[in-house]
């Protein structure tokens, strides 16, 4: 068995990257699947495996630098898919019976007057027939950035997008759709290779901007910042409150505290509920009366408000 | 009978997710069964060498159509041309001779 080194075409002092690198090369080179015919290439190709599959593990290959296991790594089986062990595509693909993975009728008659017409011309090159024929591969998927108003993707829309190369695409924004989904587009990414074979998809990732009012609380509730008076708070009142629909009246009930929470039914996303969650906005000028009413007011119920951070 | 899991066990890091986008992309086509897909040998040598170019050669996603298409037709190329020579072989000698001296003539002048 060869030295790996020198079947990696490396040196003993080579990093993991140096190494990984020149095994890339090498196996791209002798991979057997692309070196159909040639029997030398598959033997070649287990050694840069069998090399890689040491030198790429830092334990065996200390083991190997000092001496302990032989170039062949024994003991264990070796990481990457035995190349020992496996049958090539090329044993299938490179039979003379025809397999899946070309057209019918490959082998049709034309395509040997062709051959015997491009051996009359005195070569190739006049050869037609081969070309794509019985490969059939969806097409790659096309990958694309949306971005769609808070309001728009809580209540659902469509929208028009805009491709590289001066298409639209209509994209229907399902009510609910969140920052950053993905939308799958059937059919709508680059064309498939070979007759009849299906475009892949669009995938179209969702940016949801934020909204100055509305915030987002789960997939369906919506959370709604109001303001309220220290008298809508003490005594109650109807205030008027956006809703994604539009604006709605809300009853606030007497001593509402800071934070407390309105459900609002069905006022959410697709059937969610949307939550008014009250703030207190205390008088911002001077308000003498009120200062002077709290100076001699006694309450009924005496509170101590912070009696659970005392240590 | 080896299904989708029995190749899925044969590498260390192929997600069944990816490998069913490689069935819808056509890329591997195992036979559909009820309840499933039956992967032949050559199916399984075909999603190594799949593994391979994506795992071992960094093969972006959307190059490894254009490779495969590349190799299968180099592959067809390689039956059509092995059928070619058979029949030339059936053939009697002196047309055989000629064959010979047709396909190489051009190359040596």
């Amino acid at each position: 068995m060869a030295d790996p080194y020198e079947t990696l075409g490396v040196a003993k002092t080579a990093t993991e990257d140096e190494i990984r690198a020149a095994y890339r090369k090498l196996a791209k080179q002798y991979h057997p699947d692309l070196n159909p015919g040639k029997p030398e290439a598959e033997e070649r190709f287990k050694a840069i495996s069998t090399a890689y599959d040491l030198l790429s593990d830092p334990q065996k290959r200390a083991r190997f630098d000092r001496g302990e296991i032989d170039a062949t790594g024994q003991e264990t089986r070796p990481q990457y898919s035995a190349a020992q062990e496996r049958e090539f595509y090329r044993r299938y693909a490179d039979q003379a019976g025809r397999t899946k993975y070309r057209s019918e009728d490959a082998f049709a008659p034309e395509d040997l007057e062709d051959i015997f017409s491009a051996f009359g011309s005195g070569g190739f090159g006049g050869g037609q027939g081969f070309g794509g024929r019985g490969f059939r591969a969806r097409g790659a998927d096309a990958r694309y950035l949306l971005t769609v108003d808070f309001l728009d993707a809580a209540k659902g829309a469509t929208k028009r997008l805009t491709l590289p190369d001066g298409k639209t695409l209509d994209v229907n924004i399902p009510a609910g759709l969140k920052d950053g989904q993905i939308l799958r587009l059937k059919g709508q990414g680059m064309p498939g290779l070979g007759e009849n074979a299906p475009a892949g998809d669009a995938l179209i990732e969702v940016r949801v901007t934020p909204h100055p009012v509305f915030r987002r609380e789960g997939d369906k509730n919506i959370v709604v910042e109001a303001p309220v008076t220290l008298q809508e708070a003490v005594q109650g009142g109807k205030i008027e409150v956006p809703t994604i629909e539009g604006p709605v009246f809300v009853t606030v009930p007497p001593y509402s505290q800071n934070g407390a929470r309105l459900r609002l039914r069905g006022r959410g996303i697709a059937g969610g509920d949307q939550f008014v969650e009250l703030k207190v906005v205390l008088p911002s000028g001077e308000e003498p009366e009120l200062v002077e009413f709290l100076k001699t007011w006694q309450p009924r119920h005496p509170q101590e408000p912070r009696k659970g951070m005392k240590p | 009978m080896t299904g989708i899991d029995d190749v899925l066990a044969l590498f260390r890091d192929l997600e069944p997710a990816e490998l069913t986008i490689w069935i819808e992309s056509g890329w591997v086509q195992p036979e559909r069964v009820a309840g499933g897909w039956v992967f032949h040998e050559i199916d399984v040598a075909r999603v190594r060498l799949i593994y391979d170019l994506r795992r071992e050669f960094e093969t972006p996603e959307e190059t490894v159509p254009m490779v495969l298409s590349l190799l299968d037709q180099v592959y067809e190329l390689r039956c059509t041309l092995a059928a070619v020579m058979g029949v030339i072989k059936d053939q009697p000698p002196e047309i055989q001779a000629a064959v010979r001296a047709a396909i190489k003539g051009p190359r040596e002048t």
